[in-house]
This record gives structure tokens, sequence and C-alpha cells, in this order.
């Protein structure tokens, strides 16, 4: 009797035990650095300094917004792409379902940073897309792809798609084609059985894949640092540079733990506007 | 899941306390920061054995391919040899955890440039140099350095190269760019760069609006950094970079940048129109520095390795590589035989005409570094 209730304890133990080590006690330390104050020099003292919260989200606003708006077009432009892609992929691939698949996770076999450095020649002023967008005067004849908000737009788009088409088509290839044969059936056209039928049950699939594409991309630096300049900085530059820089930790700390309450408000959000049960994909029609 | 009503809470408490816990721990542990001890600094004493390892902390593109093996071989000391230092300020925040508690993360040799020397020095962290342990430097040293301000007699620092700091630009797409000035020049706009090494980039802009580093107020030190922030605010200045501005550079999508001297050389192996250009106000004149960590091991293998390198051909093999300037006596003595264009390379051997209207780097003043640098700060995050 006693055995059978602890043994869901003994399973989940060594996944707790990772939690604890390298989540929740390197959490609290960063919550504690960030109640500090002080400078590298003098050293740091905890005080309780709740004023480094407010303060650092009012001096680094403009680096916050633009995490935003960065982030979210490109996690609308990822389903833009993602969406119809894994719906090919899903449906009309064929034979080639494989291919294309390992070519959707493919780019992983190269590092982040590579594929992002690559980029930099690739959108380089003189390269032929530069002199492309200028020919159909997209950008002015003086103007510029790289390190604009463009292009670090495009690189998060580009780093994270994989990230929605997966589970998107995921969802999409357990759904059950004989609704949608029962759906013409029922004199729906294709276009009324995609939006009644298919849509609703890939929304799992959207939302995982909207989390997975906004959460990193929302905190990511690294298209930032690559290919924008200053007028670009995300607040994951701005925490780096606190970090690693002027390496005032309190400002650090308390900016992580700003931009982690704040993914988090969103995605509670998120959840509960489209639902939970349809993340958990406990609705699946059975 | 369903089934355990009940469990869930007490699951929520269980994560409370882990988390409560958690806090205590960090709490212990989360004395980061403050200086180090206020004692006098220890001397890195030689015992005379040279031998077993040496780990060294140096910046990219700094040394040539022979001059460590050859090292290895003569000296019988393992070397490794590590390019972990791109930028000051990050190295210091790397190594800084270790040095705190007194240990150099195995490092017995790191080379920072002079500021960052000083200040490592004022907190605590480096040991003075055995001055009898490294007569080839004391012998070859050049005269103009042995007696920094920031450093009288050399006491806990040996000169690796100096440089300059002044413009690196693309002749072809830029000829006129001459003068600091060039860097607020319309006609370059979006395809310029500046450093992101506050002591580089500020004064130079001072320079060229007349004042002297040495003698600028904190306001003026402001009021450069403001300039600057229009600049990257209206896309005029395109990046503020570390040493990648070489790769922009390279690719064409900066023609005027501030940059050091020794790597336009470099860049002319892929581009010949790449140039160092001496800014008619002068440029900024640095060095980068060997120094020993406190609770280096093996002092005497980082003593062989100075005087190896102050040894007028090992330093010519490392000069001609790097094209920055030497801190040894003798060197253009061999370039004169060997290669005579080196020799004349004002790069390596700068005349004190070409070098007339140079400034030594400096620091902000005192009393306002922390108002400077956090200026600085904001123009670099883009704020």
């Amino acid at each position: 009797m006693k055995r059978r209730r602890l043994t869901p304890y003994a399973l989940m133990s060594p996944g707790l035990f990772w939690l604890l080590i390298f989540f929740a006690i390197p959490m609290a330390f960063m919550l504690i650095v960030a109640l500090e104050e002080g400078s590298i020099d003098t050293g740091f003292s905890l005080t309780w300094q709740f004023a480094n919260f407010t303060e650092s989200v009012g001096d680094f606003s403009t680096q916050f917004g633009r995490s935003f708006k960065f982030s979210i077009i490109a996690t609308i432009l990822c389903l833009l792409i993602a969406y119809p892609l894994a719906y090919a992929i899903a449906f009309k691939s064929g034979r080639w379902k494989n291919l294309m698949l390992f070519a959707v996770v493919a780019p992983f076999f190269t590092t982040y940073l590579i594929r992002t450095l690559a980029w930099q020649t690739i959108l380089t002023d003189s390269g032929t897309i530069a002199d492309i967008a200028r020919f159909f005067a997209f950008i002015p004849e003086d103007g510029k792809l790289l390190d604009t908000d463009f292009s670090v737009i495009m690189g998060i788009t580009y780093n994270f798609l994989p990230f929605m088409v997966l589970p998107i088509y995921a969802s999409l290839e357990q759904l059950d084609e004989r609704l949608i044969e029962a759906a013409k059936d029922l004199y729906s056209s294709a276009r009324s059985a995609f939006v009644k039928v298919t849509l609703p049950l890939s929304a799992p699939g959207i939302i995982a894949g909207t989390l997975l594409t906004f959460i990193p991309a929302f905190g990511d630096y690294v298209n930032a640092t690559f290919l924008g300049g200053p007028n670009q900085a995300m607040i994951g530059n701005v925490i780096q540079d606190q970090y690693l820089r002027t390496q005032n930790y309190p400002t650090a700390a308390a900016l992580s733990f700003v931009v982690m309450a704040v993914i988090l408000a969103i995605v509670l959000l998120y959840i509960r506007f489209a639902g939970s049960e349809s993340l958990m994909g406990e609705d699946q029609v059975p | 899941m369903k089934r355990n009503g009940a469990g869930s809470g007490r699951g929520l408490l269980a994560v409370l306390l882990t988390l409560g816990a958690a806090v205590l721990l960090a709490a212990c542990g989360s004395d980061l920061g403050g200086g180090g001890s206020d004692e006098d600094a220890t001397t890195a004493e030689a015992t005379g054995e040279v031998g077993g390892e040496l780990v060294i902390s140096q910046w990219p593109f700094y040394i040539d391919r022979k001059t460590v093996p050859e090292f290895e071989k003569e000296a019988g000391v393992k070397v490794d040899y590590i390019e972990d230092v791109n930028d000051n300020n990050e190295i210091f925040a790397k190594l800084r955890p270790d040095l705190q508690n007194g240990e150099s993360a195995d490092r017995s040799i790191i080379v920072v440039t002079d500021w960052m020397a000083k200040k490592m020095y004022d907190l605590g962290y480096l040991q003075n140099v055995d001055k009898d342990a490294i007569p080839t430097v004391n012998e070859n040293m050049i005269d103009s350095l042995k007696d920094p301000s920031f450093d009288p007699g050399r006491e806990f620092s040996v000169p690796w190269q100096s440089g300059m700091t002044g413009l690196v630009v693309n002749t072809k797409e830029a000829p006129d760019a001459t003068s600091i000035d060039a860097i607020f020049d319309p006609a370059y706009k979006g395809k310029v760069t500046v450093l992101t090494e506050l002591r580089d980039t500020v004064p130079l802009i001072m320079k060229s609006e007349g004042i002297n580093p040495d003698d600028a107020t904190t306001q003026d030190w402001l009021d450069a950094i403001d300039k600057l922030d229009k600049a990257v605010k209206s896309g005029q200045i395109r990046k503020l970079t570390g040493n990648d501005y070489t790769d922009d550079l390279a690719r064409g999508d900066a023609v005027v940048t501030i940059g050091w001297s020794g790597d336009a050389v470099q860049l002319q192996a892929d581009n010949p129109d790449i140039e160092f250009v001496m800014p008619d106000s002068g440029c900024i004149l640095w060095s980068d520095n060997m120094v020993i960590p406190v609770g280096a091991p093996n002092p005497d293998a980082a003593y062989a390795f100075m005087n190896y390198v102050y040894e007028p051909e090992n330093q010519a093999q490392i000069a001609a590589y790097n094209n920055y300037i030497t801190p040894v006596k003798g060197v253009q003595e061999i370039f004169e035989q060997d290669d005579p264009k080196l020799a004349e390379s004002e790069l390596i051997f700068p005349s004190n005409e070409y070098t007339a209207d140079c400034s030594t780097q400096t620091n902000p003043p005192e009393d306002g570094t922390t108002e400077v640098e956090e200026a600085w700060q904001q123009l670099l995050s883009g704020g």
C-alpha cells in the first residue's frame, strides 16, 4: 500500500532532482542577486532592492518593446509559412513525406550560430539579395538589408521555423481524414471543411508551435547580435551586456526575472484564451 | 491526474518548500562581486626550475603558428595557448569568480590592455613579477615602455605588443576618409562602424574636436557619447563592434571604421584596399600586457615564456605576423637584414612624427566613471 503511493515519486525523482539542481536553485540564486545593490568594485549586498525591477524595466523599455515587436512578427510569419508547409507534408507529399520532414529538420545538423552567421554573407550590402531588393525598389538605392529590423526578424523566423512546423505537422498527421470526407458528404465546401474540421483539429499543434516559437524568440539575442545593429538590440542583448560588460548583476538578474514573468503571463493568457484542453490535446475527437 | 485531487495540493506544497530551501541555499552562496584583498600584492617568486605546463589567455591573431611550438621545444614546457580574450570586460567577467577566490583558473599569463591590468591589480587579482627572473625582458624592453603611468617601474605588467587605435578604411570606397569627421560624413551613411571599447572610441571623437583626452571632463565624455548616439540613431553608424569590425570591412558592409593598427595588414591579404589611416587629429596609443594572476601555477614557465618572446629573433617572428608595435629592442635591425619593408613599417616602428598627435589611452575622470560607463552602456544596448 505504502509502496504504491511512493512509486510515482520515485519515478519522478530524477526529473525533480534535475529541476531542483538546474532550475530551482539557480532561479533562487538569481532572485537573491536581483534584490541586491552595489557595484562590481564595492561588492553587492542584499538590501531587498525591489526597485531594481521597476528601474530596469524603465531603463530598457525600448528594448522590451522591440523584443515584443520582433518576436510577435516572427511568430506570425512562422505560422503563415509553417501551416501550409506542414499541411503539404501531412497530406500532399506522398512518398516524399520523409524526405520533406528531413528537410525541415536538416538545418539542425549545423549549429545555430553558424547558420545565423551565414545570413550575414547572404544579406550583405553588395550581395545578390540586396541587389534584387534594390532593383524592385523594396529598399532605397542606398538602402541595406543587413543590420535592419528586417534582417533580425527574418533571422528569428528562419531559426525557429522548424519548431512551428513540427508540432503542426504532428497534429495534422493524427487527423482522421474520414472526418473531412464526412464533412464533404454533408455538402461542406473544401473551404468550410478546412475551417470547421481541419483547422480546429490542428489547433493543439498551432498553439504548441506558437509557444515554442514565441518563447525563445522573445529572449533571443543571437539574431540581434549578428544580424542587427544597435538600433535592433533586444532585451536578451541588454541582459547579456549587463552580465558580461557592465557586470551589473542585480539589473541583469532583475531583467531576467521580468522577461520570465512577462513570458509566463503571456503564455497563461494565451492558453486561457486558446483553451488549455487543446494544448494538452484532450479534446481530440475520438 | 484526475485521481489525485488532494495530491496536487501536496505537490504544490512540496514545490514551494523546495523553492524555499533553494532560496536559503542560494542566499548563503550569493556573495558576488566585491574587491579583493587590500593587502599589498605578492610577488610570483621564481624557483629557477622550468618545466611542466603553462596556460596562457591571449587575444586572437596575436601570434604566428611557429612561436609556441618552438618555445615548447626549447624550454621543455607544455603550453596551452588559449585565444579567449576578445574584450577586456568579457575576460574580466569570465575570470573574476576564480580570481576573487585567489585562483587563476589554471592560467599563468593573461594578456589585457593597460587600463584593465591596472583595474585587476587594484582589485588584488594580480601578482608582481619577479624582476630577477626576467633578465631578457629587462634588457630588451624599449625604454619608452619602461615606466608607464598605470604601472610605474613595470611592477606587475610586461608589454606583449602596443598598438594604435585609428581609422581602418577601405581606401577605394572612401578615399577621403583621413579624419574622424569621416565617421559623421553623410557620404558614408550606414557604412561606418566604431569600437565597443569606450577608451578607444570616445577619446578619438574628443580629439577630433580639439579636446585633449587627458584633460577631458566628464561632460566632454558624455558629449562625445551623445554625438555618437545621434549618429547611431540616425543610421549613420551601422554598428558598434569588437574585433569583428574586420568582417564588416572584408564583406564591404563597412568602409570607414574605427579599428586597431595591426588588423589592416591581415585584411590586406583579401582586400589590398584596406588600410590603417592615421586620423589627422591623432590616434590612441595603448599596450596589451602579460600579467600574472593571483594563484597562478608554475610562474617559472611564465617567466621563461616572457624571456623567450623578448629575444629579438623570436619577437621578430611575432611582430612580422601581427604587425603591431613591438616592445622589443633589436627587432628593427633584424628586419633590416631579412625584410626591409617591415623595418620601415610605421605600424611596427612608428616614428615620432607619425604618432606626434597621438594620446595614450586614458580613463574617464574618476568621479564620472560610473556615469560615463552607464551612458556608454545605454548606447551599446541600443537604448
